[in-house]
């Protein structure tokens, strides 16, 4: 038995599939690929590749095409085969067609050749397997695959050429329009009708008989009514349609067609607004008037500069980590230039700008200690715009020799000072449009001189702030802790270094005169408040600050409340009075006993032993929580039964609301010896009228009580 | 036996075909070593995308943000309404709450009285705009900022407002705005972080603040807000350890590059290079920090200027000041956080306090930039998440009321950087409860941002679990009246 060969055909149909996948994976992921060489030579073939289908395909498609009688039996028998090798040849060229699109194309174009392409290939491929097995009614198929052969032609050239190049000897060449040229309604009006009205409301086909290609048919309107009612947005059926919801069946453009964009939307909306005319130039309308703005967008968006760009290559080489250089925008010619890192400047590095003097619009030089380095290279700049040299530190007799850019719009020289030459200098700049000079050291009437000088010039002199006479802020005390046993070191500052700190220990209210200055920490070794205040020239005093140094005391044999403390806050009940902590300024925090309701009584039990010289309570005041100072302090002391009120005052009373602080109320016991004593607070019981809870009961909070 | 002959040529087929289709798979499969990650989730023309920012020339460079946490009332800041004092106490009509919803603080009251501003209004500058009597310094440079007052919103609680405003979703998975600017412009300064954050806390009743909302998202870590601490070191760890020299730091970080080195040969992980990248960063970091953190030397004027606070580290005028010196020196994005703002009650006090505090500040920060001529190309911006309700919450009397949370209208303002000045946009009704003229959503709000710094908001997206995110989500205008 002969040994079975196997067939070009079975070969070329086993291919098939191979192409089948491979540009099936293609078209999936060819936008992230990485294409080796190899295989881009092989997509740049298909340009040549894609003649082999064309006549291939062709070729065989044309037998089913042909009447019977043209059919001979030579051509029946090898138009299979052209067909499969077409096919396959189809394969290879979408390939490499898919690959080569890998190379920055796109578009429609693009689009509808790369499906076009693919429906030949699987056409053809699928026509070729269906032939084998059915014979007639082939001929539409084949003429339709044809017909798509073309179609694919005709995009591929569109990419190639460009969309209208087929027919483009038949249409006349459009001159650029500029600005100053341009149109309202042909040049920003039309061409948005003409892209996304026009293919339904023309000559021959004028849906709603409405025309939109001629301004005749504009001013008519259709079958609806008016069109364009100048002035009248509501009543303006363009304007109505176009703003429906996208669902409405009246919408414009209907929803399957390509919508207007945003910008389209606004400029006919104000151009019917400005009174829909068809004459009127852009450049008759003044500079801020919406059309203008769109039109100034559209002709003159081409080019500022007209400079050539520096190469990428040589701006990666200018770039370093202090020196930053970009495009103003991706497209722009014109670069910008900042330094930064002030440790890292090195003036020698200015000499590397020699090469883009052309291109560089904007440079800062902000804080840089340029010292004895010239300016003078500037002067090289033919178009630089803008330069900063707030801060940097600049020599005088550099700044007096200060280069005369003509180009310059803006200039920032601010904390630099200036002498009258470099002032004079800088006052012969008349191109200037903005000029910062904030921080330079000039007189009211050198400054007056340089706004007469250059009258069409922005200057700002910035904020001098010497007429300006504010608060000060209080100083800040420093000290570890509160409760002390020998004695305590306290701390004084202020974040202006140069300010006057005055303090008082003795109860009495610092002043700028009297007061001790604070120099150094100061030692206190009995119960007290410390208060302070800063002065300065050019300021108003602060506000006190103060805070209090509690001396830990005796504690006495034995004690009770009298009164029990609101629930919510009675920490541990009497033992809170002599548990030697200092409460701190929170009233929930249990370390506080707090009353509305009852005054606040305690019982306090001496030993004969025990002669107490002085007695604390330790407060907190906080008066938007409603925790006022006591209305009423009685200190009652019992001798053999017999009781004598020590003291009975009203505290200062809160005028304000004020921080969350802790108070200290001392009194004198005069020595007397006392074997008991009773301490009675009285909260408010209905707060000042000024207080947004004016009429409620108010608290007392206490958390010690120090005997000495 | 005819079905038999013609089974077998069936199977036979299938089989064939089944054996071809192999092939094809086959060849897939080898195509597909073409498409490294086309099969990792990984993937998008990310650096074409990357390539063609900005979009467009920018008109701003920088943005500082002070954004006012806990939500000011625009009622007595910026949205003057006499009505509301006139009809004091009266209930707000249905007609104008058109179903609003409500928190869960008045949703229980039964009254919703009306109230006004405890404040006078008057109005200044060329704009002639309403200012209250708390913002003095804001009314000294009315004709420089563009106040908008009809921002709205889609929350109601703080946190997702926030994390809405911030990144443009409710829930916080998102890149912040700053992070989008970072992975969009990245840093103008290769020695700092494009995004820095510094807080603050006022008196009045605060909301917190979390780094969700200064988050990276799904975004590289390195686009993430740097936040800086109110202490002696503003930005921890950045200090060399103890006894350790600059010099042997470098070595180290050398010796270290050159082990990761090694590594990258071995896994080619960009990962690692990326590393190293953020080593370096520091190390430059360490220098330039100081230069910029050091307030010593700035002139008395500016003490002036900005007030005496700024000169106290952790408060917001010092960070207004501190987020100056960061932008000057080519931060991208500096966002401020102030907290204090969330008056339910005691509105007149507290509001007072809040005011007092930030005022003078961020009208300083204004003053600043335009006296160095950065304003042109510098956004500030100041506002917070929402609005405050027109009625009172809670127990209401001639000096003490408090608002609830209002999302329907606010105000905010922004200035420089490509934003027209002395300008008013929008307006509510006479109520302060809805808006009339020209409302801004958030999302317009931000497609604004990213269209002043020179990029189409549709256009900036991120690939993330199979679909692509961009900071408006799936809406936003620029609003192009309030652009030069």
């Amino acid at each position: 038995m002969a040994r079975s060969r196997i067939s070009p055909s079975a070969i070329l149909e086993n291919l098939l599939f191979v192409w089948f996948g491979f540009s099936a994976i293609l078209l999936v992921g060819i936008e992230i690929a990485s294409i080796p060489p190899f295989l881009q030579v092989l997509g740049r073939a298909h340009p040549l590749l894609l003649h082999f289908p064309i006549v291939l395909v062709m070729g065989g498609l044309l037998f089913w095409v042909l009447p019977r009688s043209y059919k001979s039996e030579a051509y029946a028998q090898i138009a299979p085969f052209l067909l499969l090798l077409g096919a396959n040849f189809s394969g290879i060229t979408v390939i490499a067609g898919l690959v080569l699109s890998s190379e920055g194309y796109e578009g429609d174009a693009l689009f509808w050749h790369q499906w076009a392409g693919m429906i030949t290939f699987w056409g053809g491929s699928f026509f070729y397997f269906f032939q084998k097995r059915k014979q007639n009614a082939l001929q539409i198929p084949s003429i339709l695959l044809m017909l798509c052969i073309v179609l694919t032609g005709h995009w591929g050239a569109a990419i190639t050429h460009g969309e209208d190049f087929l027919l483009a000897p038949l249409k006349t060449a459009e001159p650029e329009v500029t600005l100053a040229e341009a149109e309202v309604f042909e040049h920003l009006v039309r061409p948005i009708l003409q892209s996304k009205c026009e293919s339904c409301h023309r000559d021959g086909k004028v849906k709603g008989e409405l025309r939109m290609d001629i301004v005749e048919g504009l001013q008519k309107g259709g079958k609806s009514g008016p069109f364009i009612l100048a002035g009248d947005l509501d009543n303006s059926l363009l304007i109505k349609r176009i703003n429906l919801p996208l669902e409405e069946e009246e919408h414009m453009p209907p929803k399957n067609k390509t919508q207007l964009t945003e910008e389209e939307m606004n400029i006919l909306t104000a151009w019917v607004n400005s009174g829909a005319t068809f004459d009127q130039k852009v450049a008759d309308l003044p500079e801020e008037h919406e059309l203008f703005q769109f039109a100034s967008k559209t002709f003159d968006s081409k080019q500022e500069y007209d400079f050539d760009a520096v190469s990428d290559e040589k701006l990666e080489e200018l770039n370093t980590f202090f020196r930053k250089v970009n495009p103003i925008y991706p497209e722009s010619p014109a670069l910008e230039l900042s330094y930064f890192g002030i440790a890292a400047f090195d003036p020698k590095s200015l000499s590397d700008l020699q090469e883009i003097r052309t291109q560089l619009i904007s440079l800062n030089l902000d804080k840089m200690p340029l010292g004895n380095a010239s300016l003078d290279f500037l002067n090289e700049f033919p178009n630089l715009e803008k330069l900063s040299l707030n801060f940097a530190e600049l020599s005088q007799d550099k700044l007096e020799r200060f280069p005369n850019i003509k180009s310059l719009k803006e200039l920032s020289l601010s904390g630099i000072q200036l002498s009258q030459v470099a002032l004079e200098r800088i006052s012969g700049m008349k191109n200037l449009e903005k000029l910062f000079l904030w921080q330079t050291g000039l007189s009211a009437e050198q400054k007056a001189n340089l706004r007469a000088q250059l009258p069409n010039t922005e200057i700002d002199f910035g904020f001098d702030g010497s007429d300006v006479i504010l608060p000060l802020n209080p100083p800040r005390i420093k000290q570890e802790r509160i409760l002390f046993s020998e004695s305590l070191e306290m701390e004084l500052s202020h974040p202006i270094p140069s300010v006057e700190i005055r303090y008082s220990i003795d109860g009495t209210e610092p002043d700028s005169l009297s007061s001790p200055v604070y120099e150094s920490p100061i030692t206190v070794t009995s119960s007290g408040k410390i208060r302070a205040k800063a002065f300065a020239k050019g300021w108003i005093g602060s506000q006190e600050v103060s805070s209090i140094f509690m001396k830990s005391g005796i504690k006495p044999t034995e004690y009770r409340l009298l009164t029990q403390p609101n629930p919510r806050y009675q920490g541990d009940l009497e033992e809170t009075l002599f548990d030697q902590i200092k409460g701190e300024n929170n009233h929930t925090s249990g370390e506080w006993l707090g009353y509305s309701e009852d005054p606040f009584v305690a019982e306090l039990m001496l030993k004969e032993s025990h002669s107490i010289s002085e007695l604390a309570i330790s407060l907190l005041y906080n008066e938007s929580a409603y925790i006022f100072p006591p209305t009423r302090v009685e200190i009652i002391g019992w001798k053999n039964g017999k009781s004598t009120i020590i003291h009975s005052e009203k505290p200062e009373q809160s005028e304000k609301i004020g921080e969350i602080r802790s108070e200290l109320l001392s009194y004198s016991l005069k020595d007397a010896d006392f074997d008991k004593i009773q301490v009675k607070l009285y909260p408010i019981q209905s707060l000042p009228p000024w207080h947004p809870g004016a009429g409620a009961k108010g608290w007392v909070f206490v958390d010690e009580i120090l005997l000495n | 036996m005819e079905k038999e002959f013609l089974e077998h040529g069936l199977s036979l087929n299938r089989r064939k075909f089944l054996s071809r289709l192999s092939l094809g798979l086959g060849s897939a499969a080898l195509g597909s070593l073409l498409i490294p990650d086309l099969f990792s989730g990984k993937s998008e023309a990310e650096d074409a995308i990357m390539a063609a920012l900005p979009h467009f020339a920018p008109k701003a460079k920088r943005v500082i943000y002070l954004f006012q946490n806990g939500a000011p009332s625009q009622l007595e800041s910026f949205d003057y309404k006499p009505l509301l004092q006139k009809n004091y106490g009266m209930d707000l009509p249905e007609s104008i709450r058109m179903g609003q919803r409500l928190t869960g603080m008045t949703a229980g009251q039964d009254k919703f009285p009306l109230v006004g501003s405890y404040y006078d209004f008057n109005q200044y500058g060329e704009s002639r705009a309403w200012i209250s009597s708390i913002f003095p310094y804001t009314a000294k440079v009315v004709d420089d900022i563009c106040i908008i007052k009809s921002m709205h919103t889609e929350a109601i609680n703080h946190d997702p407002a926030l994390t809405f405003f911030q990144t443009g979703a409710q829930v916080g998975n998102r890149p912040s705005m700053g992070s989008w600017l970072s992975y969009g412009l990245g840093s103008e300064n290769n020695n700092l972080p494009a995004f820095c954050v510094l807080l603050s806390r006022g008196r009045g009743n605060g909301q917190g603040v979390y780094s969700k909302l200064w988050s990276n998202g799904f975004l590289d870590a390195t686009h993430q807000g740097v936040q800086f601490s109110n202490s002696e070191d503003p930005v921890l760890y950045l200090r060399d350890p103890h006894s350790m020299s600059r010099n042997e730091r470098r070595k180290m970080l050398d010796h270290i590059a050159a082990m990761n080195d090694l590594s990258f040969k071995e896994f080619n992980d960009p990962a690692i290079t990326a590393k190293v990248q953020q080593y370096e960063m520091a190390f430059r970091m360490q220098t330039a920090v100081p230069e910029i953190t050091d307030v010593s030397k700035e002139p008395d004027s500016i003490v002036k200027l900005y007030g005496p606070d700024c000169l106290v580290p952790g408060t917001y005028a010092a960070n207004c000041l501190l987020a100056r010196k960061l932008s000057e020196s080519g931060v991208r994005f500096v966002q401020l956080y102030h907290q204090g703002w969330d008056q339910h009650d005691n509105l007149p006090s507290q509001m007072a306090m809040q005011a007092k505090d930030v005022d003078q500040a961020s009208a300083a920060l204004i003053t600043d930039l335009k006296q160095r001529g950065l304003l042109d190309e510098t956004l500030v911006i100041w506002g917070g998440e929402f609005g405050r309700t027109n009625y009172c919450q809670g127990k209401i009397t001639l000096e003490n009321y408090g608002r609830d949370h209002h999302p329907r209208a606010f105000s905010i303002w922004m200035a420089g950087g490509g934003v027209k000045s002395g300008m008013v946009y929008g307006e509510t009704d006479e109520f302060g409860y809805n808006i009339t003229e020209n409302p801004v959503h958030v999302h317009d709000f931000q497609a604004t941002i990213l269209h002043l710094m020179g990029i189409d908001h549709e256009r900036l997206t991120y690939k993330h679990l199979g679909r692509r995110y961009r900071l408006t989500d799936v809406s936003g205008h620029v609003v192009k009246d309030i652009l030069v």
